[in-house]
Formats: C-alpha cells, structure tokens, sequence
C-alpha cells in the first residue's frame, strides 16, 4: 500500500465522477486532436500534389475552380483553350515545363484526362504492368481505378461526358487500358490517362451543342485546332511567377493562376471554421477541469476525516497533497491520452468511408508535433482543478476535524 | 514511560482546561473518566500531540513533545502512538486488509501481510479481510479500528471514548481486546470515557 495506490483506488471506487471527468477532457482533446489531424492532412495532401505546378492557364473565370479543376480534379473546368493560343505564351525561357491537359469525360466517376507522358513523370509515378499510351484511345489507369471499376490491361469501356456517374455514353469510340500505374498516393490514383487525340476524338463526334466551350469554339472558328482545357506550367526560376501570371492575365483573354496563392487562400479558409471548432473544445476542456475540481472537492468534504485520520497515522501534509494532486492529474492524463485515440479511431472510421472518391486522409497514428502543446494544456488544466482541493487537504486541521465527527 | 506535568488548555480566554499529572510504567493501563464537557478529547488530543498545550509538558520515553517539530511529531506520533476514537473511521475505498497496510505504510513500518491477517485473525474477523468499512458491523467496526491502531504495535495506546456506541456485549468483548493487545505487546493503554460501565475494569483510574 502507498499513495499512488491509495490515489488510484479512490479513482477507481468513484467511477461515475472519474468517468464524468475523463470523458469531457478525451472529448475536448478528441476534437482539437482531430481537427489538428484533418487540417495537416488535407494541407499535406493539398500542397504534395502541386508537385512543382508553378502555374496553371486556363479559360477566365473563377482562379480558384481552375486550380480546383486542373490540379485536384474536383471542379468542373473553367471552359476550354486553343493550344495554339498557350503555345504562343509558354514559348519562353522562363518556362521549363508545360503539360497540356484536356478534361471532359469520366467513366464510372473516374476522370479521363488528355494529356502527354510529362503528366504522370511530374508525381513520379511509375507503371505497374504495361506500357504508356502511344496512340489515341489507349489508355493508362490509377490504381484506384483498377480496384472500383475491375478493369485489367486489354479491358475496353465506353467513356460517359462529364464527371458524375451517368453522364450521357459517348459509344462511337472505346478506350483500350494499355497499362496500369503503380500506386503513389496522388492524384494519378484517381484518374485514366490517355493523349489529347483521344478526348477530342471522342467529342468532335458528338453535337457540340450542349457543350460550355462552345462559344470559344466558334469564336476561333479555325479548322482542327486543338482545345485543350488547361496547361500546366513549371517554371526554371521563381522569377517567372512575379510578372508572368499578371502578363497573362491582362494582355490575353487566358487566365493564369499561381496554385500556391489559391490554396494558400483555402487553407486560411479552412482555418476560419477550424477555429471555431477549437474554441468549443477549449471550452469543453474548461468544463472538465471544472468537474475535475468539483469531484475533488466533493470526494474531499467526505473524505475530510479520513485525511485527518492518515494523519493520525503519520503520513505528512506532503503525502496528501501528493494524494489528492494525482488523482487530479491521473484523470487528466487518462483523458488526454483518451482523447487522442479517440481522435485515431474516429479518422480511421471516417476514411474507412471515403474509399471510392478523392480520398484526403492518410491515417496518422502516432503523434503529431502539432499536437504536443496539448500536453501542457491538459497538465495546467489538472493543476488548476486540484489546486484548491490540494490547500484544503494542506491546511486540514487535525484535532478540528476529528472532534467534529 | 509516559509523564505529564501541570498539563491546561484553553480554547477561548474565559476558561482553562487543567488536568492531573499522569505517570504510566510500560505495560501499564489507564482509566480516565469524566462527564461530557471536561476536556476529555482535548486531552487525548494533548496526549498525542495533535493539540499543544497552554502550559505543562508531556514527555514519552524520554521525548518532550515540544522540543519536536510539527513534521517529527507527526512522524513520532505515526510510529510510537496508536489511536482508537469514538467512532470508527477508515479510508472507506480501502478494504480492511488495506487500510491496515495503509497504516504500515503511513508510519513507516514494514507491511507485512501475515501479521494482518494475525491480528485479523486475533480479534475474530479474519473473514474480513476484504470487506470494506461500510460492509462492518458497529462492534465490528470499533474492533477494526482497534486492529488499525495497533498493527504497528504503537508504545502507547490512547483510546477515546472507545465503548460508548457499544452494547454491553460489544462493550465487554472491545475492552478486553484492547487489554489484551496492550498487555501482549507490553505497551502502555489510556482509555477515556464517561462511560461508567468500564470503572471496574481497569486497576488504575483518575477522575477529571
């Protein structure tokens, strides 16, 4: 028998307070936990897929749908582009990289995207078996795409126009899966690639009628041009990005966006409501650092004999001091750590869930530097709680409390 | 030996305790009788040191209770003097079993888990080991406390009012207990009371 014993015991043989007690401190933590959690991951994974996207052209409109559309393929497109129109911009020096993108098509809610061999070398992602595209309609799929839609090398489909499932069959040309990527928790997973041919294959075909680009089009008016839905740019020195996107955007009627701004401007967004969020957790913290006391305190004026007693005994003020500040501090640290598997569990539910579409979280399971402030949080919490209970059990007046029996 | 000399107290300006002067041999017993309101706990509580005096000394086996600190006499009190009150108290989380042990532990004396379930066994609750204080009878209880008080085998034993919630069953069987635990481990026994039932037991006695 000592007194981490003796603390742990009257823990224990007071479950409804100490549970009360520990639930609201793992909740608190839980939540911040989890919000710390979703914010790295959906930043991390935000910026690993820009992978080196200095910019991105596109039609005029919203900046923040292009780079939505063209980098993290969520939004639909601005509109299309005339190739010959990019080429005459990214005919410069500056400029190391471009890879064309043309968009429209998806199959089973798989995007399809034209573009050239660059595109998948970008995030480094390597075939699995088979090889790249070399003509129109052979295609190149993400592993997840494999997995959902059951197609192997040789398999054919038929694409659907648009990006939602049931989009209406574009049936005159099938596409051929001549290779399968490796998986590389991209983007690339999510998508089947295949040439620029291959789209605009597929759509000179079809009445262009009901299609958004059809304005540009027309307007053009040149014969066998090539659309293309947005251009990916890297540049060889940073330099580029001070000047260039603003040239581009006031001389021609193409919109130039630098990702990093965008999702710069996102992320301070997020933040905005992840805030609030916090605030309430904080706020249920305090809450249990409040019933933490009022247990402490409660358990106390009851106990208040019994501490007279081991007194009596010969345990010095020091050892119940010691006493009643672990309890406190037990619950507190039970709770935190709680929380934080709370916390683990609930985002491995959450992407349990999340299997088919954009898949935002990688599941974390160890802690996170972000999360270690919460530590001296939960210990400043516990301290607090016990602290009057602690000048109470300090200042117990011996022969007082045994005569008032 | 325990000695006293010109022992008062006072709780408020306009009246003063004072008590006889008590000597008592090792192995000796103690009756102190007196009606509610003399300062029977007061002097227990003088007697074990949890109340200093207005004026007078209290000396056990040498050691002047005054020339000790308030964290040494806790010490000395925890290891020399063994309390029975009038109504039993325990760390009611703890079974007896532990609650002994708990009383090893906070006077600083081996915890040896035979010579609980002796004692135990001694004072005929060794069917209790691992009941919880509140699962005690009041008789059973008021033996429990005497265990607690004399697990460590403690030099003096003061007891207050230690039969006044008992039957006369009760009352015969706690008293000859305490006797009996005393005389074994040849220490000295105070017991206070008003209770009037106890005058012929004990060869000694002072009346406040």
């Amino acid at each position: 028998m000592n007194i981490n014993r003796l603390s742990w015991i009257n823990i224990i043989r007071n479950p409804f307070n100490s549970i009360l007690s520990l639930l609201l401190m793992a909740f608190g933590i839980g939540i911040i936990s989890l919000l710390i959690l979703l914010n790295k991951s959906i930043e991390e994974k935000l910026y690993s897929n820009l992978n080196g996207i200095d910019m991105v052209i596109g039609a005029k409109g919203s900046p923040l749908q292009l780079i939505l559309s063209s980098i993290y393929h969520l939004d639909n497109p601005t509109g299309n582009i005339l190739l010959e129109e990019v080429n005459k911009i990214t005919s410069n020096p500056m400029i190391e990289l471009t890879i064309p993108l043309s968009l429209g098509d998806s199959y089973k809610g798989f995007r399809i995207v034209g573009t050239n061999h660059e595109y998948p070398k970008l995030y480094k992602v390597n075939l699995a078996t088979g090889k790249f595209w070399d003509q129109a309609m052979e295609v190149v799929i993400g592993s997840n795409v494999v997995e959902a839609c059951q197609l192997k090398i040789g398999s054919t489909f038929y694409s659907s126009h648009g990006f939602v499932e049931g989009g209406p069959i574009h049936n005159k040309y099938a596409f051929k899966v001549v290779g399968i990527l490796d998986k590389s928790n991209t983007i690339i997973d999510q998508l089947i690639l295949t040439n620029s041919e291959s789209i605009s294959k597929v759509h000179n075909h079809k009445d262009h009628s009901n299609h958004s680009h059809e304005i540009v089009e027309e307007e053009c008016s040149v014969k066998n041009s090539v659309m293309i839905t947005a251009m990916l740019v890297k540049f060889r020195s940073l330099v580029g990005l001070i000047n260039f996107p603003r040239q581009v955007n006031e001389t021609t009627n193409l919109q130039a966006v630098v990702p990093a701004f965008e999702i710069n401007k996102l992320i301070s967004l997020l933040g905005l409501g992840s805030q609030s969020i916090n605030m309430i957790a904080f706020f249920i913290i305090v809450v249990s650092g409040l019933s933490i006391f009022i247990s402490l305190y409660n358990s106390l004026k009851r106990r208040r004999y019994e501490l007279a007693l081991m007194r009596v005994h010969g345990a010095t003020r020091f050892q119940l001091v010691r006493l009643v500040f672990q309890e406190g501090m037990i619950i507190s640290i039970l709770g935190l750590f709680v929380g934080i598997l709370f916390s683990r569990i609930v985002l491995h539910i959450v992407s349990f869930f999340i299997v088919h579409n954009y898949k935002p979280y990688s599941i974390q399971l160890s802690l996170i530097k972000e999360e270690l402030w919460m530590f001296p949080i939960v210990l400043f919490v516990g301290c607090t709680a016990s602290l009057i209970p602690i000048i109470q059990a300090y200042r117990i007046n011996i022969p007082k409390t045994l005569s008032n029996v | 030996m325990l000695q006293t000399k010109g022992l008062s107290f006072s709780y408020n300006s306009s009246y003063i305790f004072t008590f006889p002067d008590i000597l008592l041999e090792q192995g000796e017993d103690l009756l102190i009788l007196g009606d509610s309101g003399v300062g029977k706990t007061t002097l227990i509580q003088i007697l074990s040191g949890l109340l200093s005096p207005k004026s007078g000394v209290v000396e056990l086996n040498g050691t002047r209770f005054q020339d000790l600190s308030s964290k040494s006499l806790d010490q000395f009190r925890g290891s020399n003097i063994g309390i029975v009150f009038q109504k039993s108290h325990f760390v009611r989380n703890l079974n007896m079993l532990d609650n002994l042990l708990l009383s090893l532990y906070l006077s600083k004396k081996p915890q040896d888990k035979q010579r609980v379930i002796h004692l135990l066994q001694e004072i005929g609750m060794s069917d209790k080991l691992n009941s919880f204080p509140e699962e005690l009878s009041d008789g059973e209880q008021q033996r429990a406390a005497i265990a607690t008080a004399l697990i460590k085998k403690p030099d003096l034993i003061l007891a207050d009012e230690p039969t006044a919630s008992l039957d006369d069953n009760n009352c015969q069987k706690t008293i000859t207990l305490l006797k009996e635990q005393v005389s074994s481990t040849n220490a000295k026994l105070i017991v206070i009371t008003h209770d009037q039932r106890l005058k012929d037991q004990f060869n000694k006695s002072i009346v406040l």
